[in-house]
């Protein structure tokens, strides 16, 4: 479904320049959990822009279902993104001012689709928050906040849910519900990308990459 | 409502102190955009009304001072030249007038008291006509010892009607009537019978001006022409030329307080374009999110827009009803300050104006919005998400 090849990102700090990753190849499966670890500044933040189309590869490719994204102008790129990805990030960023309902919806606002009572609700049961959806933010724990930001995830139905470091604020408690939430969504046919720096919880993943200065290890 | 719209909203009453603070400021300046503007059209229509209440069509004055007789008739002022006795007859001698009626305003020394008295002649019959905003306690003078006081003369003697009055002149006059406060230079005045005045005066036919009313206002330029013609040493100021001048003088007045609220509007502008500016740069990493969930640049330069556009524009409207709320605060104030305001409503709310500003002010909030959201349009999302 995602292919890398060869994928170089390179930065430039002042004088000097930062070889974040230098040769990355790594392909992800529908229906696969794929856990990535490393130390930090290894790269995985950077890799996991660079699966989602958000950041561009200073060099090689990145194959999606098929179709090398390299040259895509910046519109197909956000097309994409609506279409087929969804993110979730360490510190949720669901927006205060609105319920969990329009935070959950909110990628719909963008790809101009309707959003349907049914849909959200539905989506809100898989993630255990019907009971909350007229709630602000503010109100909800971590774990629920962290499901609300899946959910809104997921609500452009993608082919695939990019994580980073999603139980990195949750006690393991919550990080067990995240865990098996994702895992859930992976056996049906979704493929996840989980960044993670909680070992055992990567154990658990079906399958596992370390990145280490720049380069994927098995 | 459009989902962006909502968003936009939303985001505004996550900082409701600073947002409504933001709105005010816009409020403030367009409510008196549209004040100004209001102020302009009921007070050209006032004046234009009120100047044709005076039935009077134009002024023979001596000639060199035009510009007081707009003054002497609407605002009392001292010319101190009198017209030549002969005047008043070629005046009424004249083929088309209708009627002319001789107006007096001079200074009357009262050696005994140690006071000077400004005293305003003219016949009691057509003074309604020429004074038509005042408010009298008691009556207009019916005798030729009767006088009206204007409202600082009769505080600072501290008469009433039915009281004497005595002048430099010697004679005992009855205080008929009190004029209620103008504000303007009528209160400082004694108004008298035109007669009464020369007799004080001891100079029985002087007059400052004539008042003239023709019988076909379509031929007033041959009169003015055959007037001037005939009899030397006069000008002729017709009711037109007054209007003018007191137009203008409204106009550079307007002109002047309509760039002071354009500047305050650019300050409120600046205003929005700041607080705008801000809440981009406290959600940098909540913008970075939405571009990661599907928002275009595009997406995000229209919420930001839409933000700044909701400030405007219920700025605009809070605006608008403020001004024609406070509508009689404003005229209160115009009075205290112009020399010469017609009685009546001076503000006169018009639709078209009203929209007119809206549209203004939000054409306005749309320019203070474009740097903001070209910004948060910019925000790299990458860089952005990481914090
Ligand atoms: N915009 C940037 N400019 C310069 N250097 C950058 C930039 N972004 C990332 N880097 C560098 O690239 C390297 C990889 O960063 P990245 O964020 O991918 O690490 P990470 O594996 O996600 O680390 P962590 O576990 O701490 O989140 C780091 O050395 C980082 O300093
Ligand atoms: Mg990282």
């Amino acid at each position: 479904m995602i292919e890398l090849k060869q994928i170089e990102k390179n930065y430039r700090r002042g004088a000097e320049e930062v070889r974040a990753l230098r040769g990355v190849d790594l392909s992800i499966a529908a229906g696969e959990l794929l856990a990535i670890i490393g130390p930090s500044g290894a790269g995985k933040t950077t890799l996991l822009h660079i699966l989602g189309c958000l950041d561009q590869p200073s060099k090689g490719d990145v194959l999606f279902d098929g179709v090398n994204t390299s040259n895509m102008p910046e519109s197909e790129l956000v097309q994409l993104r609506r279409e087929k990805i969804g993110f979730v990030f360490q510190q949720f960023y669901l927006i205060p001012g609105l319920s969990v309902f329009d935070n959950i919806a909110l990628p719909l606002l963008f790809s101009k689709k309707q959003a349907s009572r049914s849909k959200i609700l539905a989506l809100a049961e898989m993630v255990g928050l019907e009971h909350r959806l007229d709630h602000a933010p503010a109100q909800l724990s971590g774990g629920e906040m962290q499901r609300a930001a899946i959910a809104r995830g997921l609500v452009n139905d993608p082919e695939v849910l990019l994580a980073d470091e999603p139980t990195g604020n949750l006690d393991s408690e919550n990080s067990d519900k995240i865990y098996a939430l994702l895992r859930s969504l992976s056996q049906n046919g979704l493929a996840t990308v989980m960044i993670t720096h909680n070992t055992e919880l990567a154990a658990r993943a079906q399958r596992t990459v370390q990145i280490r200065d720049g380069l994927v290890h098995p | 409502m459009s989902g962006y719209l909502k968003l936009a909203g939303k985001n505004l009453l996550r900082h409701r102190t600073r947002s409504v603070l933001t709105m005010l400021g816009i409020a403030a300046s367009v409510g008196v955009l549209f004040s100004v503007l209001s102020f302009n059209k009921g007070f050209t229509e006032g004046l234009a009304v009120e100047l044709e209440r005076t039935g009077l069509h134009f002024m023979v004055v001596p000639s060199g001072c035009a510009h007081e007789v707009a003054a002497l008739v609407l605002h009392g002022a001292v010319i101190p030249k009198f017209l030549d006795t002969k005047v008043m007859e070629h005046v009424t001698a004249t083929a088309g007038i209708d009627m002319a009626t001789p107006i007096l305003v001079a200074q009357l020394p009262d050696q005994q008291r140690g006071k000077i008295d400004l005293i305003y002649g003219v016949d009691m019959s057509v003074l309604s006509a020429i004074k038509p905003g005042w408010e009298i306690t008691g009556k207009i003078p019916d005798q030729d010892n009767e006088i009206l006081l204007g409202y600082e003369v009769a505080q600072h003697e501290k008469l009433q009607p039915g009281d004497q009055f005595s002048t430099g002149g010697g004679a005992n006059l009855l205080v008929s009537g009190i004029v209620g406060l103008t504000g303007s230079q009528d209160d400082a005045f004694v108004y008298l019978p035109i007669k009464t005045a020369q007799k004080l005066l001891d100079h029985p036919a002087a007059a400052t001006a004539i008042g003239v009313k023709v019988t076909d206002p379509t031929r007033m330029v041959e009169i003015t022409d055959a007037l001037t013609a005939a009899v030397p040493g006069i000008q002729i100021v017709t009711m037109g030329e007054v209007m003018n001048s007191i137009s203008n003088l409204a106009a550079s007045a307007r002109a002047l307080s309509l760039a002071i609220v354009l500047i305050a509007i650019l300050i409120s502008a600046v205003g929005v374009m700041n607080s705008i500016l801000m809440a981009v740069f406290e959600r940098t990493q909540e913008i970075g999110m939405m571009r990661a969930v599907g928002a275009s640049r595009w997406d995000i330069f229209r919420i930001i827009l839409e933000e700044t556009t909701i400030l405007s524009l219920s700025g605009g409207l809070v605006g608008i009803l403020i001004s024609i709320l406070g509508s009689r605060l404003i005229e209160a104030f115009v009075r205290s300050v112009m020399p010469f305001v017609p009685s009546g409503n001076l503000i006169s709310f018009d639709p078209v104006v009203a929209a007119g500003s809206v549209l203004f002010i939000f054409i306005i909030g749309l320019c203070a919005g474009i740097y903001p959201a070209l910004k948060a349009s910019k925000i790299n999302p990458v860089e952005a998400i990481k914090g």
